[in-house]
């Protein structure tokens, strides 16, 4: 994840070298360090420095990398002309690179040629059979055709021998969510804040998830999430402070149903819904009015 | 009678200097062999994944208190279940690291190309030291020592009248052999200076039993209380909330 003071610099650097104020390659380094995805960027100060033979003798054995982040960017802009000529040039430099296989198959995927591209990931993967950036490219890649079931089975597959690998989880639970398999999902956000306990975005998805399973049981347990996520957040996230009152009138309901009455009643869910109306006034004045409905509609509203 | 001894600045000039020359480039020449002999280790399947099982248990043990109780007793049994619990490694079937060196002939060879590239140096610079300059008093440090001090400098010279402070060539060499890392670790890089006592404490820690964590990763989740901490959540968000509203 990249944290606010990297994303300041980048975005800093990034209208720097927009504006021809240079330091371009310092900007491509904090591209690849930080791993976010500018491609359509990348591709074109990258392929400046590439085009110039003197900066690219100036760069040494980085240049190599250069070839690759190009090469990358370019597939992901499907300038799959760019992208052919840097991986030829890093095939000629490094014969029997594994990396270079990887970008060749990668290449073959860019194109759409779905079945060269896996019979050459299987080629790669007997040679490693625990190479994590192919396994990971080829659960990609079952997902691009929308094979999703075999993504799942790719995914589960490489998180028998990897499980410490939270993105892994991470994408595994959005599948199943897209899929709407909650438990499978409820299991892995479970895994999710096992890994990272303080992240308040895993405990928001769990808590979606646990409320859109419902009964009693998960009901409770998704407010007392949404109740960590406001905590986690300091009560700004929005999307919590909806889930309190909506789980709380749907505990309401089924209580009432069951006879019993609502032993919990804690003033959370009206005072979450204070800190909505006091959001609203603040950020967005014009959608009070239909704020004050759905909560009236809930029967939560303050005062 | 210590000042009597007067060394001679060709044992300077022909002694001295060209043992520690020869020292510091047989450390170089070393690192370079070993680097050519080096293999890539492709790591192995198994270890792998125990090793990921102790992360994920571990994250377990630390959070547990995270997620509810149903869940966490779902993943204890998971983990440390008797039968075919993921940390639990079955009786007998925990390899000792001789019998895993014999069935991986790899293993046994990249031990021995490792010691081959450390030993055969030694010995002959060992061979050669002993043989060219046997006996010399080749510097002398410019304090004194303590009696204790003589077998670790005057290594080679059976003569107790002679002060410690004095070093023989063989001790010379010792203290070069022993000496050098920092040198070395600022000509060849931070990381790759050849250290022979690492070396020997990696190769007597060797056999590091990946079994062994899996056994102790399980009895410490087994003690593990679980108390869900999410409750109380609930009144801290509402304090949270309050203070926000105020």
């Amino acid at each position: 994840m990249v944290g606010a003071a990297e994303e300041a610099q980048l975005n800093r650097l990034e209208n720097q070298v927009d504006n021809g104020g240079g330091g371009d390659w310092e900007y491509l380094c904090l591209v690849r360090k930080l791993k976010v995805r500018r491609s359509d960027k990348v591709l074109k100060h990258g392929l400046s420095i590439l085009n110039d033979p003197k900066r690219r003798s100036k760069l040494g054995g980085e240049v190599w990398t250069l070839y690759e982040q190009v090469a990358v960017a370019a597939m992901d802009c499907q300038r799959i002309d760019v992208a052919k000529d840097c991986v030829k040039v890093l095939r000629k430099q490094f014969t029997e690179s594994l990396r270079v296989g990887e970008l060749e198959a990668m290449l073959l995927e860019a194109k759409g040629s779905w079945e060269d591209a896996e019979k050459a990931y299987s080629n790669l993967l007997e040679d490693n059979p625990l190479d994590q950036v192919i396994h990971k490219r080829r659960v990609a890649m079952a997902k691009a055709q929308g094979n999703i079931s075999v993504a799942i089975e790719w995914l589960n597959n490489y998180l028998e021998t990897f499980m410490a690998d939270h993105d892994a989880w991470r994408e595994l639970a959005e599948i199943y969510v897209s899929l709407q398999m909650y438990k499978q999902a409820a299991f892995c956000y479970e895994e999710l804040i096992l890994c990272q306990p303080t992240v308040p975005l895993y405990h928001l998805a769990y808590a979606d998830v646990l409320y859109t399973l419902g009964g009693l049981e998960n009901l409770q347990a998704a407010k007392k999430y949404y109740a960590s996520t406001i905590d986690l957040t300091g009560g700004k996230n929005t999307r919590a402070l909806y889930g309190i009152c909506l789980c709380s009138v749907a505990i309401g309901q089924l209580a009432k149903g069951r006879g019993k009455e609502d032993k919990e009643g804690s003033e959370l869910q009206s005072l979450a819904a204070t800190a909505l109306e006091k959001d609203y006034k603040k950020r967005a004045s014009n959608k009070l009015p239909l704020l004050t409905a759905t909560l009236r509609n809930l029967k939560l509203q303050s005062s | 009678m210590a000042e009597d001894l007067v060394l001679d600045t060709a044992i300077r000039d022909w002694v001295l200097i060209p043992l520690s020359v020869v020292m510091v480039l047989i450390g170089i020449l070393r690192y370079f062999v070993s680097k050519l002999m080096r293999t890539s280790q492709s790591p192995d399947a198994k270890i792998i994944k125990e090793g990921q099982i102790v992360i994920r248990a571990r994250n377990l043990r630390a959070a547990a208190n995270f997620i509810p109780l149903k869940s966490f007793r779902a993943r204890k049994t998971y983990f440390s279940n008797e039968e075919d619990g993921l940390l639990h490694v079955p009786q007998g079937q925990a390899q000792n690291p001789q019998a895993q060196m014999l069935s991986d002939p790899n293993m046994a060879m990249d031990m021995m190309k490792k010691n081959l590239s450390m030993i055969i140096p030694q010995t002959l610079t060992f061979a050669w030291v002993n043989f060219f300059f046997s006996g010399f008093v080749a510097a002398k440090i410019p304090f004194p020592l303590t009696q204790r001090f003589r077998s670790m400098l005057q290594n080679g010279i059976d003569l107790s009248t002679v002060d410690v402070s004095y070093v023989s060539s063989r001790s010379w060499y010792f203290l070069n052999l022993f000496g050098l890392r920092g040198l070395f670790s600022l000509i060849l890089g931070e990381e790759n200076a050849t250290d022979d006592t690492q070396r020997m404490m990696q190769m007597s820690g060797f056999g590091f039993d990946p079994s062994k964590s899996l056994s102790a990763e399980k009895d410490s989740l087994d003690i593990v209380q679980h108390e869900w901490v999410l409750p109380k959540f609930e009144k801290r968000a509402e304090a949270v909330l309050r203070k926000l509203l105020h």
